[in-house]
């Protein structure tokens, strides 16, 4: 007997609704949704500035009235992340809008308590220095301390205790992202916390599941000329059949399109991964090192001999700081003399940008020729055409939006034959957050879980 | 035809703050003897020139014949602050692959 985990989510903005065929057919017994990326709690925070209400993912609306309904006739859990900077607004949400399908007795758990962005002076107090891990910088002598965002990587205990406690959904805010795969597991076979190598290969499972199309086929470099392009939008999401002692198989959702394979999934198992002999999870140190992959099966890859250390002291913290304003501007030009028109144009760029003190960082790149590859691509001698996408930062979006003025003026006076794309003159400034990513130590963040009952 | 990496190999990228990962990952045992032997991180962050300004750590991984890259300040500063048109690094093992491979 396996316990059945389908993943339907891997992003803020995937298609959930994938969970659909996995609950309707049979194919699982719970499923999670992962849909926070590092950028998504900044995204996140501009709702809920706007809004106190808002500050999780809009797909949390299509889970409560498509999939809820289904589940919970089932008593199939659903786990997700996507509460993100709001988990108890999403909660309430879900909780009305169960109530008006007429769900009674849904049980939705809202798990908080990640978010620290009001803290971040107590935790320094309390001598935290919230060193940068990749610059080694501490927070306190940040020059810029406009942080807009600040939360801890959980794990899966405060999910498995609402499993436990009779949950519907679990709706968390940063969970980190394997983690919300294996609460499940540890709710249904009662792994111990310090079990390493079980919970690791949990993790495993979940690092595996997480990016959802990913692992069927989707970005896969390996089957680029056995994939189906047409079939793509439609491939069946993953799941996973897990076994007690911590084995499990990798398939998919019968009878969709999409594969699994060793391919797929040794592209997947390094997808995002620095030292695969310590992935580093809030609940165990798993490594990749030691396991074995075979094919058992059409679309089932048998994952096994997984082995785990302990858990860290710290957590990862991520904060993310409002830095200002980026710009793009696309400009074309076009034989003869390409190359020649190119170094006018950014000249004359050059001369405006520094006649604008606000402008920070300015970056030229030739699309289609050195755009992706940099200093790996040999740039031909006398192109027909160059495309030069401009890039331009400021503080703030009115230094942004004068310059992109002042550049048009130039529209009649430029290089010959130098064009602009419309579109990039209509865009708005976009923002440039920065992250700052840290630990702190676990000791000092306690996991909240509320229930909203219908 | 140039021998490329690719011949040997093929791999994906991700990002994790200013941080860029590249799985190499062989089609062949013969193919893994042949680029654990030789593609080393000093041959990875010279032939990724300046995409990547800081060190690239290499990791192996015998079980499932495959190493893994990781480049330090590789993503401009990372996806929400890259001024990159792929700030996410999606094509960066394509940029690895392209490496001129010779017997």
């Amino acid at each position: 007997m396996t316990y059945r985990i389908g993943s339907a989510q891997g992003f803020y903005g995937d298609d959930v609704t994938k969970a659909l065929p996995m609950i309707t057919g049979g194919h699982v017994d719970v499923v999670c949704f992962e849909a926070l990326s590092e950028l998504t709690l900044a995204i996140l925070q501009k709702d809920r500035l706007a809004n106190p209400k808002r500050g999780y993912t809009f797909d949390l609306r299509i889970i409560a009235q498509q999939i809820l309904p289904e589940a919970f006739r089932r008593k199939i859990p659903l786990i997700t992340n996507g509460g993100g900077l709001n988990p108890q607004a999403a909660a309430e949400m879900v909780r009305e809008t169960a109530a008006q399908m007429g769900l009674a007795g849904l049980k939705v758990a809202a798990v908080s308590g990640d978010d620290v962005l009001a803290r971040l002076a107590e935790l320094q107090a309390a001598g935290e220095d919230l060193t940068n891990i990749e610059t080694g910088e501490r927070l306190a002598d940040a020059g810029n301390q406009n942080f807009v965002t600040a939360n801890v990587y959980l794990g899966a205990a405060p999910i498995v205790e609402a499993l436990n406690n009779g949950a519907d959904i679990v709706i968390t805010g940063r969970v980190a992202d394997p983690c919300l795969y294996l609460a499940p597991l540890v709710a249904r076979y009662g792994w111990a916390w310090d079990d390493w190598d079980k919970l690791a290969a949990g993790i495993v499972c979940g690092h595996l599941l997480e990016c959802t199309g990913q692992v069927v086929g989707g970005n896969s470099l390996a089957l680029i000329d056995r994939t189906n392009a047409a079939e793509l939008p439609y491939l069946g999401y993953p799941i996973a059949h897990v076994e007690a002692n911590g084995s499990f198989i990798v398939t998919k959702t019968p009878d969709t399109p999409g594969c699994v394979t060793l391919e797929t999934v040794k592209e997947q198992l390094l997808y995002e991964v620095h030292d695969p002999a310590s992935y580093i999870t809030p609940d165990v140190v798993a490594n990749f090192t030691t396991l074995r992959l075979e094919q058992v099966g059409d679309n089932q890859v048998r994952v096994s001999g997984v082995t785990g250390k302990p858990r860290p002291d710290t957590l990862k913290l991520n904060a993310g700081r409002l830095e200002g304003f980026m710009r793009e501007l696309i400009f074309t030009v076009g034989w003869p003399e390409a190359w020649r028109k190119v170094e006018q144009m950014k000249a004359m760029l050059n001369e405006l940008f520094h006649q604008m003190p606000g402008i920070e960082r300015v970056e030229y790149s030739y699309l289609g020729m050195n755009s992706l590859y940099g200093s790996l691509a040999a740039l031909p001698d006398d192109p027909l055409e160059i495309i030069v996408r401009v890039m331009f930062t400021a503080g703030d979006m009115d230094t942004l939006r004068n310059a992109v003025r002042q550049i048009m003026t130039t529209g009649l006076s430029g290089p010959a034959g130098m064009s602009v794309s419309g579109t990039t003159v209509g865009a708005e400034p976009r923002y440039v957050i920065g992250l700052w990513p840290t630990l702190m130590g676990r000791n000092k963040v306690q996991p909240v879980i509320e229930y909203f009952v219908v | 035809m140039t021998k490329r990496l690719y011949d040997l190999a093929y791999g994906r990228a991700g990002d994790k703050g200013n941080i860029a990962n590249i799985s190499v990952i062989a089609r062949s045992p013969e193919a893994y003897r042949e680029i654990r032997a030789k593609l080393t991180a000093d041959r990875v962050k010279a032939h990724l020139g300046n995409l990547v300004k800081g060190r690239v750590v290499r990791y192996e991984l015998d079980n499932i014949e495959a190493l893994n890259f990781v480049c330090y300040e590789s993503l401009d500063g990372g996806a929400t602050r890259s001024l990159r048109i792929d700030p996410l690094g999606k094509s960066l093992a394509g940029a690895l692959l392209y490496m001129e491979w010779e017997d």
